[in-house]
């Protein structure tokens, strides 16, 4: 107990510098800026702006990276409660019941109790994480390379179960990520592979490129596409603080929403969409009057989203301590650390303490800020989102074309980003989801890494590689995973789910 | 995600061939077909010790299978589920100029095929911000010019000044020219103050513009 209050010490003394505050709070309020925009996913806002991060030293860079990404998730929910154009899939039942709030003029409210209930679930995630931490990290430091590869399979299976679409395009995705991931440079000789004797592919795909066309230039495209049908925004967003019979009425659903979203989120896979949608479903259940979800209940704002931001930020816990991310902003995340010269895994904590201490204690400063900042400033969002699209993409086009050029000042990578937009507007028109691309792509590199030394460990015997409990046991609850995404009942489920969408 | 199935179920037959099941499985056979070929070359090793091309080679025949598949369901599929591919190219085509376009000629460079010249970010920045703005048919020339040199300028302060990011902000004759005889971040500052200036310049005295910027 006294070495988790060191370590949150630690934190705060890394965190609590002039800069590093300050790192946070443009990270939260440009990740707000730029995650309110509709139409734009946390996903695409963190791709957008990663390249503002590269030029502080890695601290400060993965402080501000947090900020971002609070930043954008809860700029997701503003729009899904104000316009009911949920930005991504974890916010999709904050629409249903916020924006029913907003229409009856307590927008206010819903966002209020928003911030709140991430503010609590968030703090009590980073506790979570600061008790985990350790003790899982040391865990995987005993794994072996066959268990390794096993956790990532079982990671990449929940990640195209919970993915939307078909299954079997999900899986496409992945496998394509993940020959990707080879391209490049052999990790063992060193001579090319893939490249069909290109130069340029030598160095293989770059995430941040890779990303930044698929969800922010593709993503503009499909914008285009439809034709400009902004709704409505009210003007009047009411009182921001909830009353004293609304938190009464959200203290039970926050408090489930970040005990159920903490503990979804360690699990691989997409945890804060999974836990947003569990918590409404437990809040309808629990409700004394489970008729008015759907028409404003309170609840049904205060669980999803207190639910959806511990998840978001325990799914930081596999990334840190096993090095695996298990969503397709994670895999962002941990692109950017490793550009820091920072490798995601369980050597993160013993190398570089300061670090590690201070991204954690960055986040509950994060959500903090979200409270403190983003609630006043909620009427410039509310007129962010009435600024029309077409005064809005050709500024992300720009930013987008510098961000990428100042990652490596190669006029080589704008051309690449402008290629994998067009992919991934292809890709969409298709119904080819594109996150599984970006985790295998993420994850392909020691996908091969860990199976050829698992094999070599057991001296080329499958029987041997696959007999070991722990990998078999987690390979076994991935054929688990994927098989009952195929039965019957839970496709169905899954269908739902992405029609909501 | 993929929220538009209503309107693009047609009411007559699609075509096998403009489906989108059978062009993506396509698609998905064709790149499994890419990567086989390139790796039949490398060095497959046994399995106590798989080579290179091992991977390369188990995920091509896994994605050939996965693709052939969806291309298999895209056939049989029945008609009133099937759908039509239907890509907007014009909205394509003038955002990939205009990314291309900053690509090319930003700093300039060898292309292999082409080689350009530096431009820098405050030609380019114009430019871009200009040709992405026609992509959209809503496109106004009098929002989009001030708005052209006003976001220049606004990422030649944030970029450039405060997070000072390194990007080459101006030809490469002038440039030189400009660093003999002042700093050039003196005279980038002077680029985007005259361009702010120029973008509400603009914003005012072109009509109809006033006032309903954020209709």
């Amino acid at each position: 107990m006294t070495d988790l209050f060191d370590h949150l010490l630690l934190g705060f003394s890394v965190v609590l510098s002039v800069q590093n505050i300050l790192l946070c709070l443009v990270g939260c309020l440009v990740g707000t800026l730029i995650g309110v925009l509709p139409g734009i996913g946390p996903l695409a806002t963190i791709a957008i702006l990663m390249p503002l991060t590269y030029n502080s030293e890695p601290a400060g860079a993965l402080i501000m990276l947090a900020g971002i990404y609070y930043g954008s998730q809860y700029g997701g929910s503003t729009t899904a409660i104000l316009v009911n154009m949920p930005g991504e899939s974890s916010s999709v039942v904050t629409a249903l019941d916020g924006h029913a709030m907003a229409r009856q003029g307590k927008a206010g409210k819903a966002l209020g109790i928003a911030a709140i209930g991430s503010f609590i679930a968030g703090t009590f995630a980073t506790l979570v994480i600061a008790t985990l931490a350790i003790p899982l990290s040391k865990m995987a430091l005993s794994f072996t390379a066959g268990d390794y590869f096993a956790l990532m399979v079982l990671g990449l299976s929940l990640a195209i179960v919970v993915a939307g679409g078909s299954l079997l395009k999900a899986f496409c995705m992945l496998i394509i990520g993940v020959i990707m991931a080879l391209v490049g440079a052999n990790p063992v000789t060193g001579e090319p592979r893939l490249t069909f004797g290109s130069d340029v592919l030598y160095d293989g795909f770059d995430v941040a490129i890779v990303a930044m066309g698929l969800f922010g230039i593709a993503e503009i495209l499909r914008n285009l596409d439809s034709p400009e049908g902004r709704p409505f925004v009210r003007d009047a967003v009411g009182g921001l603080l909830p009353t004293r019979e609304d938190m009464r009425k959200s203290a039970g659903a926050i408090t489930r929403g970040s005990l159920l979203g903490s503990v979804i989120g360690i699990i691989p896979g997409n945890g804060a969409t999974l836990s947003s949608f569990v918590s409404y479903a437990m809040e309808k259940w629990v409700a004394r009057r489970p008729e008015e979800f759907g028409r404003g209940a309170i609840q049904g704002v205060a669980g999803p989203e207190s639910a959806n931001n511990a998840a978001a930020q325990t799914t930081f816990i596999p990334l840190l301590t096993l090095g695996l991310p298990s969503t397709a902003t994670m895999a962002l995340v941990g692109g950017a650390m490793t550009l820091h010269g920072v490798i995601p895994g369980p050597r993160v904590i013993s190398q570089h303490p300061d670090l590690f201490w201070g991204m954690i204690t960055s986040m509950w400063i994060g959500n903090l800020m979200l409270v403190i900042i983003n609630l006043p400033l909620i009427g410039i969002w509310v007129k962010f989102l009435k600024v029309p699209y077409r005064h809005l993409f050709p500024m992300i086009v720009l930013i987008c074309c510098v961000g990428i050029y100042s990652i490596n000042s190669q006029p080589f990578d704008v051309l690449l980003v402008g290629i994998f937009g067009i992919i991934g507007y292809g890709l969409h028109k298709l119904r080819f989801e594109p996150a599984p691309l970006l985790l295998g792509l993420v994850l392909g590199g020691m996908l091969e890494d860990n199976l050829r030394r698992g094999l070599i460990l057991s001296g080329g015997d499958i029987g041997v590689f696959l007999g070991a409990p722990l990998t078999l046991a987690l390979l076994t609850a991935a054929v688990i995973v994927v098989g009952s995404a195929l039965s019957p009942s839970i496709a169905r489920k899954r269908q739902q789910l992405q029609e909501e969408d | 995600m993929t929220s538009e199935p209503m309107d693009i179920r047609r009411q007559d037959t699609v075509p096998c061939y403009a489906r989108i099941n059978v062009i993506g499985g396509a698609v998905m056979v064709f790149i499994a077909g890419l990567v086989w070929c390139g790796a039949i070359t490398l060095d497959l090793g046994t399995i106590a010790d798989f080579g290179a091309g091992a991977m390369p080679a188990a995920l091509s025949i896994i994605l050939a299978a996965a693709g052939g598949v969806v291309l298999i369901l895209g056939f049989i599929q029945r008609d009133e589920e099937a759908e039509r591919v239907e890509f907007a190219v014009a909205p394509v085509a003038i955002l990939a100029i205009a990314i291309a376009m900053f690509g090319f000629f930003v700093r300039g460079g060898d292309f292999g095929l082409v080689s350009t010249p530096q431009l820098g970010l405050m030609v380019v920045g114009p430019l871009t911000v200009f040709i992405a703005g026609c992509a959209t048919p809503e496109m106004r020339v009098r929002e989009l010019l001030p708005m052209s040199f006003g976001l220049t300028a606004m990422v030649l302060l944030v970029f450039c000044d405060i997070l000072s990011v390194t990007i080459p902000v101006f030809p490469k004759l002038i440039q030189d020219t400009v660093s003999s005889s002042f700093g050039l971040d003196v005279a980038m500052r002077g680029v985007y103050l005259a361009y702010g200036a120029l973008a509400a310049t603009l914003h005012v005295a072109l009509p109809g513009v006033g006032g309903n910027r954020r209709d």
